[in-house]
C-alpha cells in the first residue's frame, strides 16, 4: 500500500490506438510505455525506476490479436498475452512460441505479461526470445509519422536498438507449417526462470534447421554451424513416411554437443573441469538441444 | 475481525459425531477470512497522524563504522526523527553499545554500534510523514565504513580474529558414551551439507508503535512471544517492562520467532522520540535481511555396524553456522547432539559439535532446528549401510529402531511412547502411487514441470524412507510455564491466555478443550496482549502442551465450581456427575440438567498454570543429562521421479506415519503435517539463501525458490498413531516440527534410490542427481 505513493503526481496516459500512443510518446519525453507491467512495476515499486510518465497500452485492442500477411507470415500484436499465446488456435500456428508462453511464470504473470513486454524488457531469461530468434522474426517499430522493421535479434543485441519515441507494435513471424520445439530447464516443477532453454524450428521448404539457445548469455545465441551441419544429416525426403528414421541417433547426440560447444564457452581460468558451472551448463544445453531435435523429427 | 461476522457460519464440526470438543475437527474461525484475504494483519494497521519508519542497513557483511552523519536525513522536509545506536541506553562503560539483546545471550545490538557483523544489519532508522520520504531519508544518512575481511567459512571461524567480544565459538558440546574402541564389521562414512533455509513467511515484518501518555509505548506486532518481546524491548529501551504493552495482531506465517527484536525496539524508539504513532512495514528484500534463517550445517559421520546391520558405534562431527549472533544456536546444537544417532539404539556414541559465529546472516529458530540437520545425516548413513550390507533400507531401520524405555545417547531414557517400528510398518499399508505405465490415461507430470524439458525415457522413479525425531518444549532446564484463565458467564465461556495462535491452531484447540470440559458451545478466545499472564513463546510445539494444559486445568476448576452446588443438592460427590453434549448427568441417570440451566445467572472463573516436569542441562564434558520433556517421532516414505540427464526431481508422493499421542483435532493435524512436509520438500530441492562473501545473492521471492503447488507432492497420512503420553496434558504431542525434520531426509533417500548416487547435499543440486553416462 505504501508503494502507491510512488505514482502520486505522475502522469498516466491511456491511449486507445497506436497513433495516439506514438503521439503521446512524442510529446512526453521520458514517458515509459507499459503493457503487462510484470517487470516494470516491480522496478518501480522497488524504487529502481521512477518514470516521469507512464503510457498504458492496455486499451489498444488492435495490438492484442494477430493477423496474416501474404499467406506466409503471421503479424502478432505486441500486446498478445502469454496466456493468449498458449491457447490451442495459436499453438497450432506457432507451436514453439505457445510452448514458451506456457512456461513463462505463474498464471498471474501469463495473464497480463505480453509478447512486446518480453522483447522490450529483453531479460536474458525471456522465454519467447529464443523462439523469436530461431524463427528469425522481425519487429515493427512505430514513431510519429514513421514505421521501420528491425530483426528481433538486432533489437536484442543492440545492433539496432529501440530509439527514443519508438513503440514496439507488431512482431512478424514466418509460418513454417513444420514441427517446432521449445524446451526449458529450470530444475523444478513449478514456474521458474530458465537455467537454459532451446528453441528449435524446422524449415522444410528450405531444408533448414534453426535453433537458438536462451538464458545462457545476455541474448539468445544461434549455433549457425551446428544448424547447417545437422540439416545435412536429416533425410528430408523421408518426412511424412510411416516409420521413417529421419536422423541417426548418433547425429542427434552430436548435434547436442555441437550446440552446447558453440553456445557455452569453456569454464575459463577458475571454472575448468567436469564439475564446473560451465561444464554443467554445457551438459544441460546439450541434452536440451538433443531432445529438441529428437522431438521435432519424431 | 469484525468483517468475519458477515461471513457464512463456519462449517459444523465433523458431521456424524454431532459433538464439539476434543477429537473432532472444527474449522478454524480464521480460515475463511484468511482465504478470502480480509483477515487483518499488522500491515493493515492504521492510527491517526502516524509516521512511517524506515531502516538503514549495512551494505557490508563486516565493517567498522567510522562515522555516522544523520544531518542530511534530518534536512529532508517531512523527516521527524533519525535514531542510531547513540540514542539507545549506553553500555556498561558509558559508550553506545546498541543495547544488545537476544533470546539466550544478549549479544545482538538493536542498532549497530561501532561495527557491523552481517549484511543488512540495522545501523540507523528514520521516522517521516511518508514512507518514500522515510526511505529516501534513510538512504541519505552518511555512514563511513571501513570494510573488514568477512569470516564466511564456518570452519575458518575457529582461528579467525574474534568477530564479537564474546568470541567466535557460540558453543562446543561433546557427547561421549560407551566404548571408544568398539569396532563394527562394516564402517560407512559420509560428509553432509545443509544449506540456508529461510522461513520466508507469507507476510513480511510489520508493526505499529503508539506512544503512551505515561512515557511508555504500545506495540502492535505479530509477535509469537509477547512477554519475552516486551521484556527484551523494555530492557533495550531502558524503561520499566510495565511501560511497554505488546498487542499481538494476526500472525502472517511463523515457522520461526517473529518479529526480530531490532525491528520492535527501533519502532518503539521512533514512537517515543517523535511522540507520534509510527508504522513500519518491511519490503520483501528487507524481510530476508531482518529475520533469522535455519542453521547451515556441515556434518561428518562414521557408522560402525555388525554384519546384520545393527549399529555398534556412531562417531560424528557437527558444525552449525550460527551467523553473526548467538540467537538460539546453543539450543539448536543441543538438539543436534542429543539426536545425532536418530531414533535408533547404539551403545557407543562419540560426537563433537560446534556452533560458531561468522559474518553470514544470523541463524535462529526454525522448525526442528538442529534435529533436522542431523536427521538428513543419520538417515543418509543408514541408507549407505543398507546398500553396503545388501539389507532392505526399511529392514535396517527396523532392526535398530528404539522403543519406549530405550536410552538416548545422552543417557536419558525415552519414557514417552516411541513406536518407531510401528510407524515404519504403517507406511507400507498405503499403496504406492501408480507408475505412468500402469495408468497411461493419467496426466503424468514429468520432472521439470508442465512445458518443461522432461523426457519419459530419461526418468527414473525412486522410493526412499526416513524416520526422525524432535524434542518438544524448551530443553536443558528451561522453565516452561503457561497461565490461562477461563471465565463462564451465562451460556458462553471466555479463554484468556497469552498463547499466540501463530497459525498452529491454538485458538481452535483452546475452544475445543473448554467445550469438552464444560459442555459450553460458545467459547470466545480473547486477543493476546502482554497485560495478560505469560504463556511463553509459540515454538517447539509447546502451546498444545503447556498452554493447552493450563486451559484444561482452569476449565476443570470452573467445572468443579459449577457442579459442586448441584452435587450438594443431590447429596453426591462431583465425581459422579458427567457433562455430555451440553448436559449434566449423574451416574445413576436421575439428574439430566442442561449446562445452560446450571450456569444461568452465574459467573464463574478460574486461573491455572501448567508447568511440565523439569529438565537439566547436558553435561559440558560428556553430553549426558535428562534434557528433554518429551520427543515426537515420524516416519516417511517419499516417491520421486528424477530426470537423470538434467537432474530435475519431482516429488510424486510423500506418505507420513506419525505418533501424535492423541489426535485432538485430526483435520488440523493433517493440515500441519502437509505444511511441514511442503517446507521439508522445499529444503530438500529448492530453498537455499545463497551468500557470496557474506552477502545474500537471491534475497527475493524470484531468486529464493519456495515450493509452489506444482512442486508439492501428494501428501498422504498412512497413520496417526495414538499412544497417549502419560505426562502430557490430554496425552497429546505437538505435530508441526517433526514432519519438517524428516521430509528432506526422505526425499534425499528417494533420489538416492532413483539415481544410485550418494546425495550428500541439501537442497539437492541438479548436478547431484545427474547419472554420469
Amino acid at each position: 500500500m505504501e508503494h502507491g505513493g510512488n505514482l502520486v503526481n505522475r502522469t498516466i496516459m491511456l491511449p486507445a490506438s497506436v497513433d495516439e500512443a506514438v503521439e503521446a510518446l512524442a510529446v512526453t519525453p521520458g514517458a515509459v510505455p507499459v503493457a503487462g507491467a510484470t517487470d516494470l512495476m516491480e522496478a518501480v515499486n522497488a524504487g529502481r525506476l521512477r518514470p516521469a510518465a507512464l503510457i498504458g497500452l492496455g486499451r489498444i485492442t488492435e495490438l492484442r490479436g494477430w493477423r496474416y500477411e501474404d499467406g506466409g507470415t503471421a503479424v502478432l500484436g505486441a500486446g498478445l498475452t502469454h496466456a493468449r499465446m498458449d491457447r490451442p488456435d495459436f499453438a497450432a500456428l506457432i507451436p514453439a512460441l505457445a510452448d514458451a508462453a506456457r512456461t513463462a511464470g505463474p498464471p498471474q504473470v501469463r495473464n497480463v505479461g505480453t509478447l512486446g513486454g518480453n522483447i522490450a524488457t529483453a531479460a536474458p531469461t525471456g522465454d519467447t526470445l529464443p523462439v523469436l530468434a530461431a524463427l528469425e522474426a522481425t519487429a515493427t517499430l512505430a514513431r510519429a509519422g514513421a514505421v521501420r522493421e528491425v530483426p528481433i535479434s538486432h533489437l536484442l543485441t543492440g545492433l539496432d536498438p529501440l530509439r527514443p519515441g519508438e513503440l514496439l507494435t507488431w512482431v512478424r513471424v514466418p509460418l513454417l507449417h513444420a514441427p517446432q520445439v521449445f524446451l526449458k530447464s529450470t530444475g523444478r516443477s513449478g514456474p521458474a526462470r530458465a537455467a537454459a532453454s532451446v528453441a528449435l524450428v524446422l524449415d522444410p521448404a528450405r531444408r533448414g534447421v534453426r535453433c537458438a539457445v536462451g538464458a545462457v548469455a545476455p541474448v539468445p545465441l544461434r549455433p549457425l554451424e551446428a544448424e547447417s551441419w545437422v540439416a545435412g544429416c536429416i533425410d528430408w525426403d523421408a518426412r511424412g513416411a510411416e516409420g521413417a528414421v529421419l536422423i541417426d541417433p548418433a547425429a542427434l547426440a552430436a548435434f547436442g554437443e555441437y550446440v552446447a560447444g558453440a553456445c557455452v564457452p569453456e569454464g575459463g581460468a577458475h571454472g575448468e573441469g567436469a564439475g564446473s558451472a560451465a561444464a554443467r551448463l554445457r551438459r544441460t544445453v546439450a541434452v536440451l538441444a538433443r531432445r529438441a531435435l529428437g522431438r521435432a523429427l519424431k | 475481525m469484525t468483517s468475519a461476522t458477515e461471513l457464512p457460519a463456519p462449517a459444523p464440526a465433523d458431521p456424524g459425531t454431532g459433538t464439539t470438543g476434543l477429537g473432532t475437527s472444527p474449522l478454524r474461525t480464521d480460515a475463511l477470512p484468511k482465504a478470502l484475504g480480509i483477515y487483518p494483519y499488522a500491515a493493515d494497521l492504521w492510527a491517526e497522524g502516524l509516521l512511517w519508519g524506515a531502516v538503514l542497513r549495512s551494505p557490508h557483511p563486516h565493517a567498522r563504522i567510522v562515522s555516522v552523519d544523520t544531518a542530511p536525513a534530518l534536512a529532508i522536509p517531512g523527516v521527524h526523527a533519525v535514531v542510531t545506536a547513540a540514542d539507545l541506553p549506553p553500555g556498561p562503560d558509558g559508550t553506545p553499545d546498541g543495547a544488545p539483546a537476544g533470546p539466550v545471550t544478549a549479544d545482538r545490538p538493536v542498532l549497530a554500534a561501532g561495527v557491523v557483523r552481517h549484511h543488512g544489519e540495522p545501523v540507523a532508522a528514520v521516522a517521516a510523514d511518508h514512507p518514500d520520504t522515510a526511505r529516501l531519508a534513510a538512504a541519505a544518512i552518511l555512514v563511513e565504513y571501513e570494510p573488514l575481511e568477512p569470516v564466511t567459512d564456518p570452519e575458518a571461524a575457529f582461528h579467525a580474529a574474534p568477530l564479537h567480544p564474546d568470541g567466535n565459538l557460540l558453543r562446543h558440546l561433546p557427547l561421549r558414551t560407551g566404548d571408544p574402541d568398539a569396532v563394527g564389521a562394516v564402517v560407512v562414512e559420509g560428509l553432509y551439507q545443509v544449506g540456508r533455509q529461510d522461513p520466508a513467511p507469507i507476510g513480511a515484518e510489520a508493526g505499529l508503535a503508539v506512544p503512551r501518555p505515561d512515557g511508555g509505548v504500545e506495540l502492535h506486532l505479530s509477535s509469537t512471544d509477547p512477554h519475552g518481546d516486551r521484556d527484551r524491548t523494555a530492557a533495550c529501551l531502558g524503561i520499566d517492562p510495565d511501560r511497554v504493552r505488546l498487542v499481538v495482531t494476526g500472525v502472517p506465517g511463523a515457522t520461526t520467532d517473529r518479529e526480530d527484536l531490532s525491528f520492535q525496539v527501533t519502532l518503539a524508539l521512533l514512537a517515543l522520540r517523535t511522540g507520534r504513532p509510527v508504522k513500519m512495514t518491511l519490503t520483501r528484500a528487507e524481510s530476508f535481511q531482518a529475520h533469522t534463517t535455519r542453521h547451515p550445517a556441515l556434518l561428518r559421520y562414521r557408522h560402525h555396524a555388525d554384519a546384520e546391520g545393527r549399529l555398534v558405534k556412531v562417531e560424528a562431527q557437527i558444525l552449525l553456522d550460527g551467523g553473526a549472533y548467538a540467537d538460539v544456536s546453543a539450543e539448536a546444537l543441543a538438539a543436534a547432539v542429543a539426536f545425532s544417532v536418530g531414533p535408533y539404539t547404539c551403545p557407543n556414541v562419540f560426537v563433537d559439535a560446534w556452533a560458531v559465529r561468522t559474518n553470514n546472516p544470523p541463524a535462529g529458530r526454525m522448525r526442528g532446528e538442529g534435529a533436522l540437520q542431523t536427521c538428513f545425516a543419520y538417515e543418509s548413513q543408514l541408507d549407505q549401510l543398507a546398500k553396503q550390507l545388501g539389507i532392505d533400507p526399511v529392514e535396517i531401520r527396523r532392526r535398530n529402531a528404539m522403543t519406549t524405555g530405550d536410552p538416548l545417547p545422552t543417557g536419558q531414557a525415552v519414557t514417552c511412547p516411541a513406536p518407531v517400528r510401528a510407524l515404519l510398518d504403517a507406511l507400507d499399508t498405503t499403496p504406492l502411487p501408480a507408475l505412468p505405465l500402469d495408468d497411461p490415461e493419467a496426466d503424468w507430470l514429468l520432472p521439470g514441470g508442465p512445458g518443461g524439458a522432461g523426457d519419459p525415457a530419461a526418468v527414473r522413479r525412486g522410493i526412499g524412507y526416513a524416520v526422525g525425531m524432535v524434542h518438544m518444549l524448551g530443553a536443558e532446564g528451561e522453565d516452561e510455564v503457561a497461565t490461562a484463565t477461563v471465565r463462564v458467564s451465562g451460556d458462553h465461556a471466555t479463554v484468556i491466555c497469552a498463547a499466540v495462535d501463530s497459525g498452529q491452531g491454538f485458538a481452535t484447540l483452546a475452544r475445543q478443550i473448554v467445550q469438552s470440559v464444560l459442555g459450553v458451545s460458545e467459547v470466545y478466545i480473547a486477543p493476546v496482549d502482554s497485560d495478560q499472564s505469560a504463556a511463553g513463546p509459540s515454538a517447539r510445539g509447546r502451546h498444545t502442551w503447556v498452554s493447552g494444559g493450563a486451559v484444561e486445568r482452569a476449565a476443570l476448576m470452573v467445572r468443579h465450581q459449577m457442579l459442586q452446588p448441584i452435587a450438594a443438592d443431590f447429596g453426591m460427590s462431583v465425581e459422579l456427575l458427567t457433562i455430555n453434549d451440553g448436559k449434566i448427568t449423574s451416574y445413576d441417570g436421575v439428574l439430566g440438567m442442561p449446562v445452560s440451566e446450571a450456569l444461568e445467572g452465574r459467573e464463574l472463573w478460574a486461573t491455572a498454570q501448567c508447568r511440565p516436569h523439569p529438565t537439566e542441562p547436558l553435561d559440558p564434558e560428556t553430553g549426558q543429562g535428562d534434557a528433554f520433556v518429551s520427543i515426537a517421532f515420524c516416519a516417511m516414505r517419499a516417491v520421486v521421479d528424477v530426470d537423470i540427464e538434467l537432474g530435475a526431481v519431482r516429488v510424486v508422493d510423500v506418505t507420513v506415519a506419525q505418533e501424535v499421542g492423541r489426535a485432538l483435532n485430526p483435520r488440523q493435524i493433517e493440515d500441519r503435517i502437509e505444511g511441514a512436509v511442503a517446507q521439508g520438500v522445499g529444503l530438500a530441492l529448492l530453498e537455499n539463501l545463497r551468500t557470496e562473501g557474506g552477502v545474500p545473492v537471491n534475497a527475493s521471492l524470484t531468486g529464493y525458490r519456495l515450493p509452489t503447488a506444482l512442486d508439492t507432492p501428494d501428501i498422504r497420512i498412512a497413520a496417526l498413531l495414538e499412544e497417549r503420553d502419560v505426562v502430557a496434558p490430554f496425552g497429546a504431542k505437538a505435530v508441526s516440527a517433526v514432519p519438517a525434520v524428516v521430509a528432506p531426509a526422505a526425499v534425499a533417500a528417494a533420489v538416492r534410490a532413483a539415481t544410485g548416487l550418494p546425495v550428500g547435499r541439501l537442497p539437492i543440486p541438479p548436478e547431484d542427481a545427474i547419472v554420469p553416462v
